[in-house]
């Protein structure tokens, strides 16, 4: 009897933190209708935009996984002096509110700033609204994303049993980390690039600090909002919420597969 | 000792609060010598030093002659075996051997063309062709063990360690694999360094034994000498000795004696060595010395007699425990036949007999 007031108790929380989340997506999806939807699709505004948010979020995701695996390696395998402050300030920008990381970003890579000075004079790159400004601000948001589920799936994928096995074998660090440590910890990084896509595709404020222009897909959305109003609005956000939800459940089909399905039994 | 050995000389290595003192052993080319001790002690310490991973403060490691104490793990060749095999998951049973194989010299071409031949023997010496395309997950405990041997051949090794490889196994498969794994190394040729905190396991293996203790050595010999007489108290029950005896050395005419337990205490003549008359000392006694029989059981020539009463009665395995009171609590093993032929039960008395040299006189 206790056992069955216990589940109920579960089931009925757990309706509700799942009710939360659906019932305004739900709502959103059903006030353009597909007429409004159609109708965002075919504004080249709406399309460039969220074509610039995939593309963008992308080339973010690709940067954090190149940059955030290794250091995730490093993390989840060494013991070193200064751990600790390494986590720590990775996990920063989680805390940090995105407008404050906006303007810390401005500082640091705008024209007079002490990454964006010598990045303009020397490669000639600027960050100031362009592509590359919402590239940074994206992945400042995301990368702790990367590093803490790569470094989870290093963790728990990559016995530390194989990696000495594997260097007594002859194997230099970096072939153990390719051929040992990579293949075994896939889904994890699998997991953080897609959350650091999903993180990053849905920036608004340092992006909009950084590179209002070229408008990405939400920053688009809240012209619109602002200058339309809700109406025409919706049929951008639903549109843009549908490509995002595919690309979403197709990533996380690759990155969690099958996992998850061990219970704890009755 | 032969050069083509293993060599550690005073070897010191501190790791956070644990520390590694000054460890010196050798094992030649053949040569089984087991590390024995309690969790914790730093076997596994000395193995992974020995392989490479740890630099140790002081000290030196030779491996087949050649003085590794700075080289990395993966220019040691040492063939590294560790609890459950360690294979990799996502490769199949081809491509974990082949792992070991990738590391040679020559042209590329060359290179491939002899890996796959060394890959192609193993698998055959092995017996693991029908399994060639397998990964480790649907092989048997003996079939992984024979792939963990033949990657580890792979690299043409100059040694072999051995870190608990079965103690993940369950009893029966850990019997089999341990006489396969005998055999293996009495074949190979090649020195091994084996890791264990069991005793049974120690006694299946080992040419030679050093007991780890607190990242030292407390004793190191020749395994049948190292069993037959413990250094001291914790080396004996790291051993299996079961009885470890309290006693006073009392004077005799014809030397010294042991006395051990409340009176009629036993009286064991024993060479006490420089112990004063007096003095406390410890005495080990394997259960599977006594001799048991009725009470009032005469000794024979150069053995010990004494009765007792049983306390409690327990089967493990094929034979019977006994923990009884001699004066002094007193573990023996009984059959079951031994058991009908004395109604041997809780309260019963028995009498035990045993050699007097199977008392064996430990440090302090």
């Amino acid at each position: 009897m206790r056992r069955s007031a216990l589940f109920l108790l579960f089931w009925l929380a757990g309706s509700l933190a799942l009710a939360f989340t659906v019932i305004p997506l739900v709502e959103l999806v059903a006030e353009p209708g597909v007429a409004g939807v159609v109708r965002a699709a075919q504004l080249p505004d709406v399309r460039s935009a969220i074509g610039l948010s995939l593309g963008a979020a992308a080339v973010t995701a690709a940067i954090a996984t190149a940059i955030g695996v290794p250091l995730a390696w490093v993390l989840a395998g060494r013991r070193f002096p200064g751990k600790g402050l390494v986590e720590a300030v990775i996990d920063l920008p989680l805390t940090v509110p995105h407008t404050v990381a906006g303007i810390a970003l401005l500082l640091a890579f705008g024209r007079e700033g002490v990454l964006g000075a010598p990045a303009a004079q020397w490669f000639g790159l600027r960050f100031w609204g362009t592509f590359a400004g919402i590239v940074v601000a994206m992945l400042f948001v995301s990368l702790p994303y990367l590093v803490n589920a790569a470094r989870i799936g290093f963790e728990e994928g990559v016995d530390p049993h194989l990696v000495k096995v594997a260097r007594t074998l002859g194997a230099r660090p970096g072939r153990v980390f390719v051929r040992i440590a990579l293949p075994l910890a896939w889904r994890g990084i699998m997991a953080g690039i897609t959350l650091t896509f999903a993180r990053a595709i849905s920036e608004f404020a340092a992006v909009a600090m950084l590179a209002y222009y070229p408008m990405t897909a939400p920053i688009r959305i809240y012209e619109m909002f602002l200058r339309f109003g809700l109406g025409d609005a919706v049929g951008a956000a639903v549109l843009f919420l549908i490509i995002v939800l595919v690309l979403f459940v197709v990533l996380r089909h690759f990155a969690f597969g099958r996992a998850g399905q061990r219970g704890f039994g009755r | 000792m032969n050069s083509d050995g293993l060599r550690l000389t005073g070897v010191a290595l501190r790791l956070g609060a644990f520390a590694l003192a000054d460890v010196s052993l050798a094992a030649d080319r053949g040569e089984v010598l087991v590390l024995l001790g309690p969790n914790g002690a730093g076997k596994s310490v000395l193995l992974e030093t020995v392989a490479g991973f740890h630099r140790p403060l002081r000290g030196r490691v030779e491996i087949g002659g050649r003085d590794v104490t700075r080289l990395v793990p993966e220019a040691r060749r040492v063939a590294y075996v560790l609890q459950n095999f360690a294979l990799f998951p996502h490769l199949s049973v081809a491509q974990n051997v082949a792992f070991g194989a990738m590391h040679g010299t020559g042209n590329r071409a060359s290179r491939h063309g002899a890996r796959a031949r060394r890959v192609a023997s193993l698998i055959e010496r092995f017996g693991l062709g029908a399994h060639a395309d397998r990964r480790p997950a649907a092989l048997s405990g003996g079939e992984k063990q024979r792939v963990a041997l033949a990657r580890a051949l792979a690299t043409d090794p100059e040694l072999f360690l051995f870190d608990e490889p079965f103690s993940a196994l369950d009893a029966l498969t850990r019997d089999a694999l341990r006489d396969e794994l005998a055999s293996f190394l009495r074949e190979a040729k090649l020195p091994a360094l084996y890791v264990t905190h069991d005793h049974a396991e120690a006694q299946a293996l080992a040419d030679r034994i050093a007991i780890v203790d607190g990242g030292r050595i407390v004793q190191l010999g020749a395994a049948a000498k190292v069993f037959a007489a413990p250094r001291n108290a914790r080396a004996a029950r790291l051993l299996g000795v079961e009885n470890v005896l309290d006693g006073i050395v009392r004077a005799h005419a014809a030397g010294s004696v042991v006395e051990i337990g409340a009176p009629p205490a036993l009286f064991v003549p024993l060479d006490t060595g420089r112990a004063p008359i007096g003095s406390k000392v410890a005495v080990s006694l394997r259960a599977s010395d006594l001799a048991l029989g009725p009470p009032g059981i005469a000794a024979m020539a150069g053995e010990v007699a004494f009765d007792a009463t049983v306390r409690h009665v327990a089967q493990q395995g094929p034979l019977t425990r006994l923990r009884c009171d001699a004066g002094v609590a007193i573990v023996a093993w009984a059959t079951t036949a031994q058991l009908r032929a004395l109604a041997i039960a809780p309260e019963t008395r028995i009498g035990m007999r045993c050699p007097q040299d199977a008392f064996h006189l430990l440090e302090g």
